[in-house]
């Protein structure tokens, strides 16, 4: 019994740290129309400036600041936000599949980076020697898993209620407003580029903050975690969640995760001794399948946008 | 209040471990449940579980491990460091699991092991990480005595693919690694090594996966005219490589690790080619026990165990069950952790890695002994870190197959890696 309970801890860890990324998606994606498809590149950018600047000393490579930790999760998403800036500049005129093979790219780019640049991230190794918060005081065991747990619950609800408050906004609108036509936005007067700049740097900001978390926890960020599988699993949870739907964004985070990890424990459990060894590739199977199955029958996901006029008119 | 709270806990779990042996004892049809996260949706994943579940096969035969049949719970990791943990979390909360087998990848052992098996108190033995990280975490104290690996860190490769060097009498050499873990450490080791040997790095170039061409990288590794080339590559990127290499005018004196052993790589590049490599590996040493693996494997799977990873994959979980059955029932990973320098005892009786060895390991053990296993990679044994040693071959291509040239015992390889230092 305490050791489901120590389970779903750690589970509902997971997958809310993932439901945080998947949010910062959402706000590209749902409800800017940006199509972010190097989601990793912020999300490791996150983990990887939080560990480096939050960590214990390693010889071989830059880090080892041991800032507070509240400082270095923010000098993580800092990191985010100016990669997001850079890459903003440059790519943000691309639309559409465009802007998703430039980012796309980029996250490429920024996993290579971190493989080779030994001096700087510790290569493909990896950087490790990570004291995580409070461990001293707290112990490794299970309290301070449930601790962990309400810290990232605590940050998803704020992102999602600053979110919320952000889509309702005039600035919310706006971004609607330029997602559904750009030179409709444009001629009222709205600058366009500013705006989408400003939301794809917002958008991952959040996703560098899911970095950072996942990197605590772990302790420990290497190159493999890194690689583009993360930004399909994340654009699998928004699609199957509904985009532009907050509620939906975390809906499917928990549920794709659930999925996931479930399907893995089942098939070990259930399968045939000599289907065993098949397991995975079946999971990779009945996973591609939901997909496939829910962009075939209900394309706008479990949860789709609720499109509103303004607040008044919101429906009673 | 917490500590009232733990001792009654401790009670609980006193009273339970109690009734649990009082019902084995009577029954003797239980069953402990031992986990192994490991890469199974991954081609080369596949025969190194099937290895674990095979070793485990054996040690039931040899009637299970302290009076329980254990059961090895497998899971796929996916290479993916979430799916490992979340798996790796899930065999230590939901299975009850005192004892992990895995992973592969350094990538994911790394993380399963600072936020799953050390915070549980779960021992990890891992038959394939080779990663200096894991040496260094254990220096630091990180890793709680509880993890421990046969496969040998990289340094032991890359002193012998040195002592090739210095035998063949090669002045520069220009070297090839894989742009991954693995292949940053064992590149950086070699140079290290062959500097200390007085013997000149002419380059040092990172093989980076699954490109079409590496034209780029070699013309890079042939400035300098190097004597010869010391490459640790995979087969797939080392066939082009190889290619290139010669039809640019390369040397042919090649010395290359032991993930080039391979008859894909021999076929694909061309024995004419290959008359001057020389390999380098740690596993087959001369035991009776490590031949004897072959032929029980060869029986088993109707093949050699010709992959990487599969006799430390083997070693690993004998090793645990061995130490589970020192330890006895109701053991915690520490206890198991801390018996396996009892079953890997230099000094202790030595038994073989097979059901029959295994059965006899439990009545020494149960007479109070100690054994020393001898494995599929040799007699293995754990230095302060966990880490192992081992002796090592060099080796070549003939029109026959996978040929072996010179042995290096244990003793000679730990005085080269010491004189290099």
């Amino acid at each position: 019994m305490i050791g489901l309970i120590s389970y779903l801890v750690f589970f509902t860890t997971i997958a809310a740290i993932l439901s945080i990324a998947v949010l910062g998606l959402n706000l590209h994606w749902g409800n800017t129309g940006l199509f972010n498809g190097g989601v990793v590149a912020f999300f490791g950018a996150g983990a990887y400036g939080t560990l480096i600047l939050g960590g214990t000393p390693q010889s071989g490579h830059l880090g080892g600041y041991e800032l507070p930790y509240l400082i270095a999760l923010t000098g993580g998403m800092v990191i985010a936000g100016f990669m997001a800036w850079a890459v903003g500049i440059l790519t943000l005129r691309l639309r559409h599949d465009y802007l998703a093979i430039a980012t796309f790219g980029v996250a490429v780019a920024f996993e290579n980076l971190m493989r080779n640049a030994t001096g700087l991230a510790g290569g493909a190794t990896g950087i490790r020697g990570f004291e995580r918060p409070l461990r001293s005081a707290l112990g490794d065991g299970f309290t301070y898993n449930v601790l962990f747990l309400i810290f990232v619950l605590i940050l998803l609800a704020a992102t999602y209620l600053f979110l919320e408050r952000l889509i309702r906004s005039p600035f919310g609108r706006m971004l609607r407003a330029i997602r559904e036509d750009e030179v409709a936005a444009q001629s009222l007067g709205k600058s366009p580029s500013r705006v989408r700049l400003t939301a794809f740097i917002t958008g991952s900001v959040i996703m560098g903050l899911a970095g950072g978390l996942y990197g605590t926890f772990y302790a420990f960020i290497s190159p493999q975690d890194v690689l583009p599988i993360l930004t399909f699993q994340i654009w699998a949870m928004l699609i199957v969640g509904g985009a532009g739907n907050n509620k939906g964004a975390i809906m499917g985070a928990f549920l794709i995760w659930a999925a996931w990890t479930a399907s893995g424990w089942a098939l070990s459990r259930f399968a045939p001794l000599d289907v065993q060894l098949y397991t995975g590739s079946i999971q990779f199977v009945l996973i591609g399948s939901v997909i496939v199955g829910m962009l075939l029958w209900r394309p706008q996901g479990l949860f789709p946008e609720k499109l509103v006029v303004s607040q008044a008119a919101r429906p009673k | 209040m917490i500590n009232k709270l733990m001792q009654l806990g401790l009670a609980a779990a006193i009273a339970l471990g109690g009734a649990s042996f009082a019902t084995t004892a009577a029954a003797q049809d239980c069953t402990t449940k031992i986990g192994a996260v490991l890469p199974t949706s991954v081609d080369w994943g596949k025969p190194i579980a099937a290895t674990a579940q095979y070793a485990v096969d054996l040690a039931n035969e040899a009637g299970g491990v302290a009076g329980c049949q254990v059961e090895m719970v497998l899971r796929d990791t996916q290479v993916d460091p979430k799916v490992g943990v979340d798996a790796a979390k899930a065999l230590v909360d939901l299975d009850g699991v005192q004892v992990l087998l895995g992973a592969v990848s350094s990538g994911v052992s790394m993380p399963i092991l600072t936020s799953v098996t050390v915070p549980a108190g779960v021992l990890q033995m891992s038959c394939c990480s080779s990663s200096t990280a894991f040496t260094g975490l254990a220096e630091e104290g990180k890793t709680g005595g509880l993890f421990y690996r046969t496969f040998a860190t990289s340094g032991v490769q890359a002193a012998v693919g040195a002592m090739v060097a210095r035998d063949q009498g090669y002045n520069s050499v220009a070297i090839l690694y894989k742009n991954d873990d693995w292949g940053q450490d064992i590149g950086s080791l070699v140079a290290k090594d062959f500097e200390a040997l007085g013997i000149e790095v002419t380059s040092s170039v990172a093989i980076n996966d699954g490109q079409p061409s590496y034209r780029a990288e070699v013309t890079e590794a042939l400035q300098g005219n190097p004597e010869a080339i010391y490459m640790a590559i995979y087969p797939k990127e080392g066939i082009s490589v190889v290619r290139e290499w010669i039809s640019l005018g390369g040397t042919q004196n090649m010395i290359v690790a032991n993930a080039l052993k391979s008859d894909e790589f021999r076929d694909n590049v061309g024995m004419q080619y290959l008359g001057n490599m020389i390999g380098t590996d740690t596993a087959s040493p001369r035991t009776d026990s490590a031949a004897a693996f072959v032929d029980q494997y060869t029986a088993r799977f109707d093949g050699p165990p010709n992959g990487p990873g599969l006799a430390n994959s083997y070693d690993a979980t004998m090793i645990t069950l061995l130490a589970m059955e020192a330890a006895g029932e109701g053991a915690t990973g520490a206890d198991i952790a801390a018996k396996i320098a009892m079953v890997t005892d230099p000094e202790g009786t030595p038994v073989s890695a097979d059901a029959a060895g295994f059965a006899a390991a439990k009545e020494i053990l149960a007479g109070g002994g100690t054994v020393q296993y001898q494995g599929a990679t040799g007699n293995v044994r754990f230095d302060a870190n966990g880490d192992v040693s081992a002796p090592a071959v060099t080796w070549g291509f003939s029109d026959a197959g996978i040929e072996e040239l010179s042995y290096i015992s244990l003793e000679d390889v730990d005085a080269f890696m010491a004189s290099v230092k």
